[in-house]
């Protein structure tokens, strides 16, 4: 398994590509996610009345628990830099056609994938990591009382979160070995999420419990929008287990078709 | 280890088009097998089953008896079609990379680096690197694992011909280290010059197989040339003369079953003619391979 992780990584750290956009990936998570408070101050100075009505610095946007899903969520939309990087990986072992030689050279097909996918597995591990220390040191700053048990209340997102990067990067592993052209499967997954939303929408009114088999709109209800618990509204602090094992499920199934596919297809 | 490779009945579709015709195949070890056919005849078809890329739709093969596994690939080195490495990997990473996959100690790399004479471009990106270069890192790629059989698949097409010399050079070292080399080609005179056994496939059908030394076997033709004004009737009247044609000045006799060159030789000399020009012309592969497809007409 390590050497499978290895030869993936060989490939990949020697690739300039995968430097700039991981590092991207990451400099503006740690960017974005850093500067909330920034961002309401600015908000406060360009609109009138905005600092009066509600005090900024009332909102515990970085306040432990709260820091650990208004992060996680918000980070959530940018796995989809990850997910490009994941295409451009896998389609160009397709045009290069070094999967071929791969083959060749003695790997098998699911040692190939194995070692997709267990790339996958690290990089939703370290987005996992980099949001914990994210949170962790904003969390330290901001919070005007720090108190252990608060630290460590609703963490348990933590592994929703590596479900959902790691969902969506089997998506992506996928809808690349089927397409196997970088330029396509990059259009196809920016707009899968609006296509399912276009299909969910129109079947919503026949079929309204049939939404969450959905697999984006499972992990779209996995970890729900938080910020409306400032405008004094119930949020969903919880992980549902139904959601969790339908996302599970996705992604198994996203695996098992690339799978499917690198078994049967002539390379 | 009785044989190498041996291949039953092996099919493959692609569609309604039949690639590869239930084709039967062994090769011994030390063998330098070639594989002659017009470009689509299934040759590559054929090593890509072989090496696991290319799912066959009927038959089997085995390689040294066993069923093929990803574990047996990793002992025989093979270059299909074009070179494939990372372009943006220098060669010694593209190799570092390669024996990871074959799970065989880097160490070997200088070793394969030196003979075919890449190692002072081993830095440079593979992309910079020229055909005839990224044709000796595929070698060097597939020679990587000290593999006891070698498939190479077109390794002189679009070099020069100093890299074409350049390429039979390493394939006739390696074959003198007593490795099995299967060698995909429709290069004829590259597969006479080193291989010891070739087989022909005609769309996917193979219609002759056999020793390279067998080629040259059976009549004789004799290029001669004598200043006499009557040599054409002078060679009519030697009785093994079967044919006579003039080219380029110079007579092309064929001779009858029986008759060798020394004989017609003899036979001038005995009517007071010295020939200035007399060779022995071996029928060349390049002419059985025609005559071998111009017979064959395979039903499909």
């Amino acid at each position: 398994m390590l050497h499978l992780l290895k030869i993936d990584l060989k490939k990949l750290t020697n690739y300039r590509t995968f430097w700039v956009v991981c590092g991207l990936y990451f400099i503006t998570l740690a960017f974005v996610t850093a500067s909330g408070m920034e961002f309401l101050k600015l908000l406060a100075r360009m609109i009138e009345g905005f600092g009066q009505e509600i005090n900024i610095n009332r909102i515990p946007l970085y306040h432990f628990p709260d820091v650990w899903l208004n992060l996680i969520w918000f980070c959530g939309c940018f796995k989809v830099v990850l997910a490009i990087m994941v295409v451009i990986s896998v389609t160009n072992e397709f045009s290069y056609r070094t999967l071929r030689q791969n083959i060749i050279d003695g790997l098998s097909r699911s040692q190939f994938l194995w070692s997709k996918i267990l790339t996958n597995v690290l990089l939703s591990l370290m987005s996992v990591a980099m949001i914990f220390v994210i949170g962790l040191v904003t969390g330290l700053i901001y919070s005007p009382s720090i108190l252990y048990s608060n630290i460590f209340t609703d963490t348990e997102f933590f592994i929703a979160y590596f479900l959902e990067v790691f969902f969506f990067l089997s998506y992506a592993l996928m809808i690349s070995v089927l397409i196997q052209r970088s330029g396509l499967t990059i259009i196809l997954l920016l707009l899968s999420q609006m296509i399912e939303w276009i299909i969910t929408a129109n079947i919503d009114d026949q079929l309204p419990w049939i939404e969450h088999f959905f697999p984006m709109k499972s992990i779209w209800y996995l970890i729900e929008f938080p910020y409306q618990r400032y405008a004094f509204q119930e949020i969903k602090d919880y992980i549902d287990i139904k959601l969790f094992l339908i996302a599970s499920a996705w992604t198994l199934i996203f695996n098992y078709i690339s799978y499917l596919k690198l078994k049967k297809s002539d390379i | 280890m009785e044989t190498v490779l041996s291949i039953r009945n092996l099919t493959k579709d692609f569609g309604r088009l039949r690639a590869v015709n239930n084709l039967n195949l062994e090769v011994k070890p030390g063998q330098v097998f070639g594989m002659l056919g017009p470009n689509g005849s299934g040759k590559t078809t054929t090593l890509g089953m072989l090496m696991g890329v290319t799912n066959p739709s009927a038959g089997e093969f085995l390689w040294f008896g066993e069923k093929p596994t990803h574990q047996l690939r990793k002992k025989i080195g093979a270059v299909l079609e074009h070179p494939i490495f990372y372009p943006y990997l220098s060669g010694q990473l593209n190799l570092e990379l390669n024996a990871m996959i074959k799970e065989c100690p880097p160490e070997n790399i200088p070793k394969v680096l030196d003979l075919v004479e890449l190692t002072e471009r081993k830095d440079d990106k593979y992309k910079t690197y020229s055909l005839g270069m990224k044709q000796r890192l595929a070698i060097a790629s597939a020679l990587l694992n000290d593999p006891t059989v070698l498939i190479l698949d077109e390794p002189t097409n679009g070099l020069d011909p100093m890299g074409i010399a350049e390429i039979r050079d390493i394939i006739k070292k390696i074959a003198a280290n007593g490795k099995t080399i299967i060698l995909a080609s429709h290069l004829l005179d590259e597969v006479q010059k080193v291989c010891t056994h070739f087989a022909v496939l005609k769309k996917g059908t193979m219609v002759h197989t056999g020793p390279v030394d067998d080629v040259g076997k059976g009549a004789e033709t004799v290029e001669v040339f004598a200043d006499v004004a009557n040599l054409n009737e002078i060679l009519l009247a030697f009785k093994g003369t079967s044919g006579i044609n003039r080219d380029n000045g110079l007579f092309h006799v064929s001779l009858r079953d029986g008759f060798r060159s020394q004989d017609l030789n003899k036979f001038l000399f005995e009517k007071g003619v010295a020939a200035s020009h007399i060779v022995t012309k071996k029928k060349s592969l390049e002419k059985q391979f025609l005559e071998i497809l111009a017979e064959a007409d395979p039903k499909l």
